[in-house]
């Protein structure tokens, strides 16, 4: 074990079993914003686990992630808006939390990747996964209400 | 459509392919011709596609 799966397992025991304890139980509020930040930690975790096993193919599981998590939350806060008119689903201080955490896992390991194809391929999932989580965010939040054609 | 409106259509097609493109450049593992070809390929049709998209989202 390296430093890099001591802190995936680290991000995955942490905050993806916090996460899932947030799915499982409370409110809904509560819940989709446990689900939609669940995809923030698990992205950063399978970076990380790339770099620890030395496997560039797992950061396609990130990328993947980082695309699919925010478009899967973008669906709940649309079927869930009526539920969640009353009851907003607003966690900023969580929501730039994750942020802060992803921005250091990708930066870090853009550090160890060194420049090249591969540091920009991490900076785009990183930017994907951080636009993509505050855009969900925004939207359980109910930012969107006057969105054109919505 | 006039000439004015084809040459904003074909810069945006330009400009959707170029960035998909590069997209494609990033995200694989070893560039080699035959990549080089696919990528062109498929960034031709995701323009098409994503002008498609943005012309439907922006009523236009």
């Amino acid at each position: 074990m390296n430093g890099w799966i001591l802190a995936a397992t680290v991000l995955l025991a942490g905050g993806a079993g916090t996460a899932l304890w947030g799915v499982a139980t409370g409110p809904l509020s509560r819940r989709v914003v446990a689900q939609n930040l669940s995809t923030s930690v698990v992205c950063a975790s399978l970076l990380l686990l790339a770099q620890g096993y030395d496997r560039t193919a797992y950061v396609d599981l990130g990328l993947l992630l980082a695309v699919l998590g925010p478009v899967g939350t973008l669906v709940f806060a649309r079927l869930l808006a009526e539920d969640l008119t009353d009851d907003r689903a607003a966690a900023w201080g969580l929501t730039w939390t994750t942020v802060g955490v992803d921005a250091a896992v990708v930066v870090a390991l853009c550090v160890a990747a060194g420049p090249g194809r591969a540091m920009v391929k991490l900076l785009v999932v990183g930017a994907l996964l951080i636009g993509g989580n505050l855009v969900a965010s925004r939207a359980l939040s109910g930012g969107f209400q006057g969105v054109r054609g919505g | 459509m006039t000439g004015r409106t084809a040459l904003a259509a074909a810069a945006e097609l330009l400009a959707w392919w170029v960035a998909l493109a590069l997209l494609w450049l990033v995200f694989i593992s070893t560039v080699d011709t035959l990549e080089r070809i696919v990528g062109a390929s498929v960034a031709a049709i995701g323009a098409l596609v994503a002008r498609a998209g943005r012309r439907a989202v922006t009523w236009r």
